[in-house]
């Protein structure tokens, strides 16, 4: 009782050593739960504009396919997708077939303004794509293709604009069927979508899965089936049990599987974002470091007298561990503090980031405002890390202090 | 209380090698008021360090109420310096942000005693050196002899056998002086307390029952005296 009472007595002794001490804790607490937050926020939202555009939460795929999906393989396709979406929805869960095909979109003078191609991958879906997937929220302008419609594509509102496309714009797509066959067919763009996934945005092209399978000779068959589970469900545990049902050429995959590149991605950036915190907590270590070592110095008269007394070397150590940790946890509270009003901000307002994610890919799933998210463990790890490192901080300089004999000490003074 | 048998300090710096103590013998008894005397650098700071066991002694053997320090480990002499010796520094070495109380009362917390003892013990040391309703003063509300007077306390409190004092009226003028020596001199007479401190301050001297004279190492006179 009597070192904690010391400890805090000597907290108001170098007042404004102490508080530039914690502020420099503070400001590296904050970010820290600032960078947190956004990491969080920009997490949970890709996660979701993941299922809802890309990936929905699991897919089922010929084993086949799934080995050679670079090319987008039609040979091995599904041949019987009914009876499996059926059994799906039977079994309650909301399933939609679909047909991914590459494609080159041939763009013609006298529409766009020059002779050229791009390689693209058509998504070919049904109307009743909406019970696992959301664009239907997302169209900007024009509509979207009726069933059966033969002619009719959806771009992403990015990608439209990049080619130069308009609703009412007519290009040709040339397509290889399954077999091998090559065919092309003109199609108009009906519409536009703007979704909150900016991968989608960039690079959709939709058509009718009818129209699809006429152009592709797909007889019925289907490349992938998407299903949609309800987020409190257990992801993996479902997919094991579809899997268990389905003919073993079948693979099931979850949205962590469909989305590898994407993990890898958020993986990599969040290495790179510890490190920069590690070093702004090292810059703090240091500067207690350098607050405990002044402090040691200016005191080795009196460290010299209570050892003299008689306290042991554990006594002066807690004591001044816990000065240490004292001007960490005052640190950490602050930086909580500064942290809390900084995501309430990212919470509810975010960050508008639309002046660039336009045109850079950082390869997260959101478009214009990056939103924080709430993170309790981040705040106890900061709390617990900044009152823990700045004892740690502190070890230098008590080893030091302690190592000088008494007699040295007081004849210092 | 107190006997250095054949004791030596030696500092060895490269080539040279200073003797700070030499061979000293020296037997002082309980309640004694002594004051150790001679000039700079002739082994008055290096025998108090010793005989309060915060330094090693490189020969002899050093006994302090029959115990030989020499033979006990950096442990055992820190806990004996916390039951048995205090001390009193030139320069008080009070803790700023302390009261006089804290000051004071941290020695019997070392002992691990009960709040109420601490207390009790703690003001009634306080009056006994004239501080009190000063007990919640912080050292720099208090001047230079009332600082030794907590100093002098803190020393005192926990009831040691022996307290030594390294040179604990340089800081303070003549008069002030003259009442802290008065004061250690008093607590000597009342407690039996043993007091060693050193000097080369005449006036200091002239306090002492008995005087110690250093030089080079060696004592080269001890007296008694009447005072």
């Amino acid at each position: 009782m009597f070192l904690l009472r010391l400890a805090v007595k000597n907290l108001s002794r170098y007042k404004r050593r102490t508080i530039i001490t914690a502020v420099a804790i503070a400001v590296g607490i904050a970010m820290f739960l600032i960078v947190d937050s956004m990491l969080l926020g920009v997490e949970q939202e890709s996660e979701r504009n993941l299922k809802w555009y890309e990936t929905a939460s699991l897919r089922i795929h010929t084993r086949a396919w799934w080995e050679d999906r670079l090319f987008l393989p039609l040979d091995d396709a599904i041949e019987e997708p009914t009876p499996i979406v059926e059994m799906l929805v039977h079994s309650g869960y909301q399933a939609v077939s679909r047909t991914r095909f590459a494609a080159e979109l041939i763009l013609g003078y006298e529409e766009f303004g020059d002779d050229g191609y791009i390689p693209v991958t058509i998504t070919a879906i049904g109307e009743d794509d909406g019970r696992v997937y959301r664009f239907g929220e997302s169209l900007a302008e024009g509509r979207f293709f009726t069933p059966g419609e033969m002619d009719g594509l959806v771009l992403g509102s990015w990608l439209a604009e990049d080619i130069g496309a308009k609703v009412g714009s007519v290009l040709t797509v040339s397509v290889r069927g399954k077999g091998g066959f090559y065919e092309a067919f003109d199609a108009q763009v009906v519409g536009l979508v703007n979704c909150p996934n900016p991968n989608v945005n960039r690079t959709l092209v939709m058509m009718d899965i009818e129209a699809a399978d006429q152009y592709l000779g797909m007889d019925g068959s289907v490349t992938n089936i998407d299903i949609r589970i309800a987020d409190t469900r257990d992801l993996e545990a479902v997919q094991r049990q579809i899997q268990q049902q389905l003919d073993p050429s079948l693979v099931v995959l979850n949205w962590k599987d469909l989305a590898q590149d994407y993990l890898a991605l958020v993986s990599s950036k969040q290495g790179g974002s510890y490190m920069i915190l590690l070093l702004i907590f090292i810059i703090a270590a240091v500067g207690i470091s350098n607050t405990m070592l002044m402090a040691m110095y200016e005191r080795s008269g009196e460290i010299a007298m209570m050892r003299a007394m008689g306290m042991e070397g554990g006594a002066l150590w807690t004591a001044f561990l816990l000065e240490a940790g004292l001007i960490g946890l005052l640190g950490s509270l602050i930086g909580s503090l500064l942290g809390i009003l900084a995501n309430l901000y990212l919470v509810e307002v975010g960050v508008d980031l639309s002046f660039m994610l336009r045109d850079l890919d950082m390869g997260f799933r959101i478009t214009n405002v990056m939103y924080g998210a709430w993170n309790v463990g981040a705040f106890i790890i900061a709390g617990i890390g900044g009152t823990a490192l700045s004892m740690l901080g502190a070890v230098l300089p008590i080893r030091r202090a302690l190592k000088s004999t008494v007699v040295a000490a007081l004849g210092r003074q | 209380m107190v006997t250095l048998d054949s004791v030596s300090r030696i500092y060895k710096n490269g080539e040279s090698i200073v003797r700070a103590l030499d061979q000293v013998s020296l037997k002082i008894g309980d309640g004694e008021f002594l004051s150790i005397a001679g000039p700079s650098g002739s082994g008055k700071t290096t025998m108090l360090n010793l005989i309060g066991c915060l330094d090693d002694f490189d020969e002899g053997e050093l006994y302090i109420d029959g115990h030989p320090i020499g033979k006990m480990s950096a442990k055992e002499r820190t806990a004996f310096r916390r039951n048995n010796l205090g001390f009193i520094f030139q320069s008080y070495n009070l803790i700023p942000v302390l009261s006089a109380f804290e000051n004071v009362s941290f020695v019997l917390e070392l002992l691990k005693m009960d709040q109420g003892a601490i207390k009790e013990q703690t003001y009634k040391i306080l009056a006994e050196v004239g501080l009190s309703g000063l007990e919640e003063r912080r050292p720099s509300e208090l001047s230079g002899g009332q600082q030794q007077r907590v100093a002098i306390a803190r020393a005192l409190v926990k009831g040691p056998k022996l307290v030594l004092a390294d040179e604990p009226t340089a800081n303070l003028d003549s008069k002030t002086g003259e009442e802290i020596l008065a004061l250690m001199k008093a607590m000597n007479e009342r407690r039996g307390t043993t007091f060693i401190f050193s000097t080369h301050d005449a006036m200091v001297m002239e306090y002492a029952r008995r005087l110690v004279v250093l030089h080079d190492g060696s004592v080269v006179s001890d007296e008694q005296r009447g005072r």
